[in-house]
């Protein structure tokens, strides 16, 4: 229990529901990368990165637990039963996060472009006056500067290794970004978190403190940017998502519906 | 003094990609050499010996050391440590700070 729930800057149930809602996102998101990270557990380039990759997994899991317990505490239920007893259909993860893997670069790209939003957004959460949202958030803070140097270090590498790697990069790149916008998509009334400045930064705005760290690190080291609004892809955060979310989940979920009741 | 690559029968550019690492568990703490990771230089190789060796274990601070540039004794040459005659003398285990230092660690207090 974190009294979020006793907070007397929440005692409006609508602005509770809505911070519950934006909650869910924020795990659902850190949820499902992190098992797409923990797909490549066993099958990394090599074992150190197999290794680090593996604990960034159980790292983003761990934090999706932080928030579903949160969100529990305005709302009632079970962090279990959110991350495991939900249809596709009642995820609000960014699509982008709910990709395949496909190739080692692509994991890569979506990694870097997934942890500054990531930033961006635990940011906004720390500089709010909740303040056991905002202890919550500095703390997770601490742990992602980890998974950026690893995501950089690996960016750059293999874009500057060599014309074949280059351009592996670049095809990754293309295919990633039109679903990066989705990471800024709000949950319907999310604009009363602003105003009651529990995120002290409003969507828009992020995706500007984005754009502004993440365009000039990709160009400079030698990637282009695929043209702005060619297939932007959003709704994940209103349930939309790809079959691929359904394939994720029936694999994630199956030890869980083996029996529900069960205590672990 | 040959290097510790020659003596492992590693080609220099092997060698100049293996890293051993060092961790240091509090800043009263030596660093000790817990293990090697493979990476293509030592910034990599940091990032990388951050997770394999500070998972589990405390860390305040970490090198890594290409195996290329370490110097090293040969086994053939053992007999360079080994005492001839009797120099307990030096051991000087009966003074309170030596029983100190020596003693093994998480038995302190």
């Amino acid at each position: 229990m974190s009294g979020l729930g006793t907070q007397p800057a929440l005692q409006r149930r609508e602005l509770r529901d809505v911070l519950a809602a934006y909650l869910v996102g924020v795990a659902d998101d850190e949820l499902i990368i992190g098992h797409r990270h923990s797909e490549w557990t066993g099958f990394a380039p090599d074992i150190e990165s197999d290794v680090a990759l593996s604990s960034i997994a159980q790292e983003e899991i761990g934090h999706a637990r932080l928030f579903y317990e949160r969100a529990c505490d305005l709302t009632g239920g079970d962090p279990d039963r959110l991350a495991f007893g939900r249809a596709s259909g009642e995820f609000r993860n960014a699509v982008l996060t709910e990709r395949p893997n496909g190739d080692w670069g692509y994991s890569i790209v979506r990694l870097v472009l997934y942890d500054r939003a990531d930033q961006v957004r635990l940011d906004a959460l720390a500089a709010g006056e909740l303040r056991p949202l905002a202890d919550l958030a500095s703390t997770v803070r601490r742990e992602e500067k980890y998974h950026l140097m690893y995501g950089e270090q690996w960016l750059r590498r293999l874009t500057s290794a060599t014309e074949v790697s280059r351009g592996r990069m670049q095809q990754a790149l293309d295919r990633a970004w039109p679903d990066a916008v989705g990471l800024f998509e709000s949950v319907p009334g999310q604009e009363e978190l602003r105003a009651a400045a529990i995120v002290a930064v409003g969507p828009r705005e992020q995706r500007a403190q984005w754009r502004q760290v993440v365009v000039p690190m990709l160009e400079s080291i030698g990637l282009t940017l695929p043209t702005e609004n060619s297939g932007d892809r959003a709704g994940g955060r209103a349930g939309w998502h790809s079959d691929d979310l359904r394939t994720l989940l029936d694999e994630m979920t199956s030890v869980w519906r083996s029996d529900p009741q069960a205590t672990w | 003094m040959p290097r510790l690559a020659e003596l492992l029968g590693k080609s220099d550019a092997d060698a100049a990609r293996l890293f051993a690492v060092f961790r240091q568990d509090t800043k009263n703490d030596p660093h000790v050499h817990v293990g090697d990771v493979h990476a293509p230089d030592a910034e990599m190789a940091l990032m990388l010996a951050k997770e394999q060796f500070t998972r589990r274990d405390p860390c305040v601070n970490l090198w890594v050391v290409p195996y290329s540039m370490i110097a090293a004794t040969s086994y053939d040459e053992a007999a360079l440590f080994e005492h001839i005659t009797d120099k307990s003398y030096r051991f000087g285990g009966s003074y309170r700070e030596q029983q100190r230092i020596t003693r093994p660690k998480g038995r302190e207090r």
